[in-house]
């Protein structure tokens, strides 16, 4: 078969993600050719460059069969305490690895909760987020921390004068979280065990540590997410992410990783974050309600699992 | 016993996959009281054939005909209103209900309220029905609770208590013993004599010889022939199959056997293995023996780390190891080849690729990824295994259940160990392909590896083995030297009568 390799791209769900993306570019593009300025391509890489970092770690979460819910409170938490500590004088370079550091203290909880009780992360996950969100408002007494123009730099700056800072940083995430999945013995340790964890514990991998691993890598990943989110919004509260990891979630899953694990990768992620924020400045070139984007991401996201049930069907049923 | 009219018929139905033509027109009728047994090599389209019976896949083309009816295509709701029960290698009962709950599943008795069902007189017919059928089961007691070869049982018991016309069964007695393939045939005679018309697929040639009454031949999805039993011998069919002649009873080749190099002692696990020891020289295969549940699989398990045992020690060339986990094990140069599949071995949603290497390169001395050496190794062993796969990225669920098999093996055949321990290391692998695995075996002991082989299947354990460990009730209650010990003679090690 000639064409085999063709044949398998066409259907590939990052494929179809491309048309998509180009298509919705092109009608709002015709419909508003604000859309296609330079200053409003900038602006979507900008905003999702924080949600790419998040959903590189959903990603390396959901194909090792993991879930962690409590990114958007880790962030809320993580941001806050940086705000708190940049108000109080303590210099950025002591600030940024403090902030990264709890987040992975978080996150590692959420991990060794899950590994320790045999739990699904999903529900460690879900308890430790109103955990880390309950500290977060007692920390801050529920205020917001504001510290504009006191770390603005990483948000504001543009390489050349033109490329965001923030949108390099995220496609470095990507391709670290690209290198470790598909080059790296550990990244083939996170495929294993999303999927057959026993096979895995038998082929000698250990199972445990490398979980605990991932939730580590994930923390940092989120760790980073919220230093950006700082910079940019210059202010930090308790829900400071919050929604986030559904977002990203979200867009792993649009992205062709199926929720079950063992399967996809950050090519997909990447469209799908790239889907995400197009939809939502698309909506907002066409002049739509604010309410209208929430709804058309929850849209997204079931026909995203839609069609990969129903691609799955052909194949699943022979099994 | 047979009348004329067919309850159940396939004319020209064909399945094609990516360009591979997997089924090419293949035809049949089936009889009531009929047996029609399926054979060919892995891969030759048997269990595409029955999922089209069962509805699972669509033919491309094709008729299937039922009652009288006839149909291009069939969902497994169509088929299952038709009277085609289909049982598969995975259980499909519910393992928190009692057995008798399982078997009016989906047509509850009820009493005298509305909505609530009536348990006495469900618990009452369900002993009638097995009765009848003279299962030996309680039908109080839970599924979960359940041998293998019970739930079997009770999916068929299910299967006739729902009217079917046709059973269709592929591979039943793949993880059954001795004792319980017996009494399976038993029930399917029986089942027969009710007027039922059963497919029945298994690489175990004497039992198709036993109860079929004509056996459809499939090579590489084309239907050689459709005989009836009487007309042709087990050397035809094997013949046909495979191509080439094979023998059902191996012959082994002999190689030198060293000095001890495997000391297992006093190894205790929970109830299942109760203080065995024995030793295993250089060379040699050491088979064991023993009804399914006689803890075999679970002395292999605590050798290998995979439960942590709770006394014991295991000793290579004089040296103690200290094993906690699997890892520990195939560090200390010990392979375990387990039985169940699915649930240990297969990474379903990953290449065949990636399935073959896995232990090589967990174990390689370098973090990254060597694409073109793991590319070669998974290829070598696609060769040396025949394992039939267009590609190295082809999805390993997709390969036929033989293939799977030979996969998971070829894993392990990578690894260079001391130890490999193999349980049912031929597990739904065709006539042809055992002698081959057989041969690897053998080839492993040449090179001075000690062999474990756990076995269910009597030919193997006695064409294979140096010795014959057999193990009653957790216990290793004989070692047998393999010298003109009987299939019979083992049953009776076996029981213990
Ligand atoms: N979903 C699928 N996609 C591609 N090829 C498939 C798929 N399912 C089955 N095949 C191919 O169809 C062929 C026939 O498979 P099948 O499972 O019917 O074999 P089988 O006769 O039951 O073999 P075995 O004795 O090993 O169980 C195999 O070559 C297999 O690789
Ligand atoms: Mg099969």
């Amino acid at each position: 078969m000639k064409n085999g390799k063709l044949h398998k791209i066409l259907h590939t769900q990052w494929f179809t993600l491309l048309v998509v993306i180009i298509v919705i570019s092109v009608v709002t593009g015709m419909v508003n050719p604000r859309f296609f300025r330079l200053a409003n391509i900038i602006n979507i890489f900008e905003q999702i460059s924080t949600l790419g970092v998040v959903a590189s770690g959903a990603a390396i979460m959901i194909i090792s069969g993991n879930f962690d819910i409590s990114v958007g409170s880790i962030i809320g938490l993580s941001a806050s305490v940086m705000a708190m500590m940049i108000k109080a004088g303590v210099p950025i370079w002591v600030v940024v690895p403090c902030g990264i550091l709890i987040a992975i203290v978080c996150d590692a909880f959420v991990g060794f909760t899950s590994i320790v009780f045999h739990a699904p992360s999903f529900i460690t996950s879900l308890a430790s987020s109103s955990i880390f969100k309950g500290i977060a408002l007692a920390l801050t007494s529920a205020t917001l921390q504001t510290i504009f123009g006191k770390f603005s730099f990483l948000g504001s700056a543009r390489v050349f004068g033109v490329v965001p800072l923030m949108f390099i940083l995220g496609i470095i995430v990507y391709l670290v979280v690209y290198f470790i999945l598909k080059l790296t013995r550990f990244g083939r340790r996170v495929y294993a065990i999303g999927s057959n964890p026993q096979a895995a514990y038998l082929s000698g991998i250990n199972v445990k540590g490398s979980k605990m691993l991932f939730f580590i890598i994930n923390g940092t990943l989120v760790g980073i997410a919220a230093t950006m989110l700082l910079s940019r919004i210059g202010a930090a509260g308790a829900s400071t992410g919050a929604g986030i990891e559904m977002q990203a979630i979200g867009a792993v899953v649009i992205g062709g990783t199926p929720i079950s694990g063992g399967k996809g990768g950050i090519l997909g992620t990447f469209l799908g974050v790239l889907l995400m924020g197009l939809i939502s400045n698309s909506l907002n070139m066409l002049q739509a309600s604010p309410y209208l984007q929430e709804l058309a991401t929850g849209a997204l996201i079931i026909l995203a699992v839609a069609v990969s049930a129903l691609s799955n069907r052909n194949g699943k049923a022979s099994m | 016993m047979t009348n004329n009219e067919p309850i159940l018929s396939a004319k020209q139905v064909s399945k094609t996959y990516g360009g591979h033509c997997v089924l090419d027109k293949v035809s049949f009728e089936l009889h009531s009281g009929e047996v029609l047994c399926v054979v060919g090599e892995n891969g030759a389209g048997k269990s595409t054939l029955i999922k089209i019976l069962s509805g699972a896949i669509r033919p491309d083309s094709g008729i299937i005909g039922v009652h009288g009816g006839t149909y291009s295509a069939l969902n497994p709701r169509e088929s299952m209103q038709l009277g085609i029960a289909t049982i598969y290698q995975e259980v499909e009962l519910i393992d928190s209900l009692s057995v008798s709950d399982n078997i009016f599943l989906g047509n509850e008795t009820l009493g005298r309220f509305p909505l609530v069902i009536d348990a006495d007189s469900q618990n009452k017919k369900a002993r009638q029905i097995l009765d009848m059928l003279h299962i030996d089961i309680d039908e109080k007691m839970l599924v979960e609770d359940l041998s293998a070869a019970q739930k079997q049982n009770l999916q068929i018991v299910k299967a006739f208590h729902q009217e079917a016309r046709v059973l269709i069964m592929d591979e039943p007695t793949s993880s059954l013993g001795v004792e319980e393939t017996r009494s399976l045939m038993q029930l399917v005679h029986d089942l027969r004599g009710r007027g039922l018309g059963i497919i029945y697929i298994s690489h175990y040639l004497e039992e198709i010889f036993e109860i079929g009454d004509t056996i459809l031949i499939l090579k590489d999805g084309e239907q050689v022939g459709l005989y009836p039993r009487a007309d042709i011998d087990v050397n035809f069919v094997i013949h046909n199959m495979v191509g080439r002649d094979a023998s059902m009873f191996f012959v082994r080749e002999r190689v030198p056997i060293g000095a001890d190099q495997i000391q297992v002692e006093n190894i205790s696990w929970k109830d299942a293995v109760k203080d065995v020891s024995f030793n295993v020289r250089a060379g040699e295969v050491f088979g064991i023996g023993g009804l399914v549940g006689s803890g075999r699989s679970e002395l292999a398990a605590s050798i290998f780390g995979m439960v942590r045992k709770d006394a014991g020690t295991i000793r290579i060339s004089g040296q103690e190891l200290s094993i906690n986990n699997p890892k520990d094990a195939i560090k200390n140069k010990i392979c375990f080849i387990t039985e169940d599949r699915k649930k240990y071995a297969l990474f379903d949603s990953m290449d065949v690729q990636d399935n073959i290497v896995i232990i090589h390169t967990e174990f390689g001395k370098s973090p990254l990824l060597k694409q073109k050496k793991e590319n070669r190794l998974a290829k070598s062993m696609i060769d040396k295994l025949h394992i039939a796969v267009d590609n190295t990225e082809e999805s390993v669920i997709s390969l036929s259940g033989g293939n799977q098999q030979k996969a998971v093996l070829g894993r392990w055949l990578l690894n260079d160990a001391t130890l490999f321990i193999f349980d049912e290391p031929t597990k739904g692998v065709d006539i042809g392909a055992k002698e081959e695995i057989y041969k690897l075996i053998i080839e492993l002991a040449r090179k001075g590896k000690s062999i474990i082989m756990i076995s269910s299947d009597m030919p193997e354990l006695l064409s294979m083995s140096d010795r014959i460990g057999i193990m009653r009730e957790g216990r290793l209650i004989k070692i047998l030297d393999n010298q003109r010990i009987t299939e019979e003679d083992l049953i009776h090690d076996f029981i213990g009568i």
